[in-house]
């Protein structure tokens, strides 16, 4: 990669947008091929109720695979899930081989089928606020996402989601 | 036979008395408001677990019944409850859902429960020891002594859990539910246990809808992952065992985790005494479950808010001398089924949702069946048949016609 560090800090936003992209479309298969083989991701929040830093979901690469696979199989709410992110910071490791960076994002859940959709269906709610925290790894051809933990402000969760956020 | 007209929508099933309820008991704003005096403010809630205060001078505050609480514990060691009240002018005391007394508050000193608004304070056994200007203000006409906390009863029992009841005189926890927590007490009591996980739901439904998902083991056929897990001879030979003051055991089966691609046995981590991938649960009268899976415990509490709408609290919990990588395993055993992005929760979530969204309040009465009979195993419907006899007790209505008194089932039997 011969891009100087403001080209790769670009790269790496493009990536986390891309992303975006591609899970607000549901797009998992593509979504995953954005990640490394060592990837491994991890929803958490820290809950002042009992004092302690919570893991909501985590795995690795292969278990997401797995889940998505199986997704049909579940039954779900298919409330599409928008997010909107904005890229705060993107910092490069002095070796060029990684880069850290930190989003902030907030979900809304166009409602279709999670009540009575008579009533509820094309509104539009809140369902989630946090921060992407993700690691990246950078080669001379592409960027891969190795870690990304969705640190979640919620723990109101009403009904939840089988979706990665 | 075809679908009804209205009148034969409306009918009685061709089941006994006792097989089905009229869905205003799920619906009906005056049932609602006798619900939370006859009996939430009658019964023992597990409001937390002790692990929530593990210090001397930490609190936690939640409520029952629309009524503040705090829990705390004291110097002496000892979790106490309150309500959440100043004697003075009604402020909620503590705002904050945990935290520690032992630093002070802008208002008050460390070491005291402060009410913000006018500096009166509490010490952890509920006195008032301390109102601002006292003399100038009440002269010799009121003093600290007049003003201490609303004291609850509290105990800590069953695994570490703080039981608080608004009744000064409530049934003995031990005899409330000491015997559905027999087939646990020696796993749950063997050891320290800690919560890990913490998180709500508000869902607009009837909290006794979520308890008879609770309750019921019929609705495996909406989780893919209890059928693969499950369906087999043992599975359908699990019991619903009633006790007495509504409250229902279901037995256990060994699980086969591995049937479910990218799950694991849950053996190595199993808790005490619980043989290997070993499945519980206790489903207490009215509304609060204890679920044992093997590795991982679960707490469910609800919180009723409307005939329509429901707070329910999950908790997870692990053994307190768990090591790090012993912890996250059971972390992820919990939460890959009943972690709010968890294969079973959000399903079972969206089906008491989709039953909510069909009883509103003013929606018209129907015939909600519970009248599966299949030896009290584990898709008879047992358990909500004997959950709703003790809810007439309670509240002196016939779940089947909310609007007529109370009949003891062999009475209701021969008025048919």
């Amino acid at each position: 990669m011969t891009r100087n560090g403001a080209d790769v800090a670009d790269v790496v936003r493009d990536t986390i947008y891309r992303a975006t992209l591609l899970l607000d479309d549901q797009k998992w298969e593509q979504w995953l091929d954005l990640c490394d083989d060592s990837f491994h991701y991890a929803i958490k929040s820290f809950s002042p109720e009992i004092n302690r830093d919570m893991t909501y979901f985590q795995g690795s690469r292969k278990d997401l695979a797995t889940m998505v696979k199986l997704l049909p199989k579940h039954n779900t709410d298919h409330s599409p899930l928008r997010r909107h992110t904005t890229v705060y910071t993107v910092d490069v490791a002095d070796d060029g081989k990684t880069a850290s960076a930190v989003s902030s994002f907030v979900v809304y859940q166009n409602l279709l089928d999670g009540v009575n959709s008579h009533i509820d269906a094309g509104e539009s709610r809140l369902f989630l606020v946090g921060r992407y925290i993700d690691t990246l790894k950078l080669e001379d051809d592409q960027v891969r996402f190795i870690k990304r933990e969705v640190r979640l402000d919620n723990r109101r969760l009403d009904k939840g989601s089988h979706w990665p956020i | 036979m075809p679908a009804k007209n209205h009148k034969q929508w409306l009918a009685d099933p061709p089941l006994q008395p006792g097989e089905w309820v009229d869905s205003r008991v799920y619906s009906d704003p005056r049932i609602f408001e006798d619900e939370l005096k006859n009996i939430f403010r009658r019964t023992w809630i597990p409001v937390c677990h002790e692990s929530e205060l593990p210090n001397l001078y930490d609190f936690r505050t939640t409520s029952i019944a629309r009524e503040p609480i705090i829990v705390c514990r004291g110097p002496d060691n000892e979790v106490r409850a309150f309500l959440n009240v100043c004697a003075h002018r009604g402020m909620i005391i503590e705002r904050r859902p945990s935290g520690s007394f032992l630093d002070g508050q802008p208002s008050g000193n460390p070491k005291r429960m402060t009410c913000m608004f006018h500096a009166w304070q509490y010490d952890l056994k509920g006195n008032c020891v301390y109102i601002s200007r006292e003399k100038e203000g009440y002269q010799d006409r009121l003093c600290k002594e007049n003003v201490g906390l609303r004291r609850l009863r509290c105990e800590v029992k069953f695994g570490g859990f703080v039981w608080v009841s608004l009744n000064d005189n409530p049934i003995p926890l031990e005899e409330w539910c000491g015997k559905p927590f027999e087939c646990l007490r020696k796993s749950l009591e063997a050891e320290p246990l800690e919560v890990f996980h913490y998180h709500k739901a508000i869902i607009p439904t009837n909290y006794k809808l979520w308890h008879d998902t609770n309750s019921e083991f019929y609705h495996d056929f909406m989780h893919y992952h209890n059928r693969v897990t499950g369906f087999n001879d043992a599975y359908f030979g699990r019991k619903n065992e009633s006790f007495e003051h509504g409250h229902v055991v279901v037995g256990t089966f060994e699980v086969n985790y591995d049937k479910y691609e990218g799950f694991e046995s849950r053996a190595a981590l199993s808790f005490p005494y619980l043989p290997p991938n070993q499945w519980y649960m206790i489903d207490l009268f009215p509304g609060m479950n204890f679920n044992l899976r093997g590795s991982a415990l679960r707490c469910d509490v609800v919180t009723p808010l409307a005939p329509d709408k429901v707070m329910i609290e999950f908790r997870g919990l692990g053994l307190k001398r768990d090591t790090e990588e012993e912890r996250q395993t059971r972390v992820n055993h919990h939460n890959s089924i009943w972690g709010p992005f968890g294969r079973n929760l959000h399903e079972d979530l969206l089906g008491v949702t989709g039953q909510g969204a069909t009883m509103l309040p003013g929606s018209e009465p129907r015939r909600i069946l519970h009248g599966r009979r299949e030896n009290q195993t584990i898709h008879d419907e047992n358990g909500m048949r004997h959950y709703y006899s003790e809810w007439g007790k309670w509240m002196n209505r016939l779940p089947r016609d909310p609007a007529q008194p109370y009949l003891a089932p062999a009475a209701a039997d021969a008025a048919e």
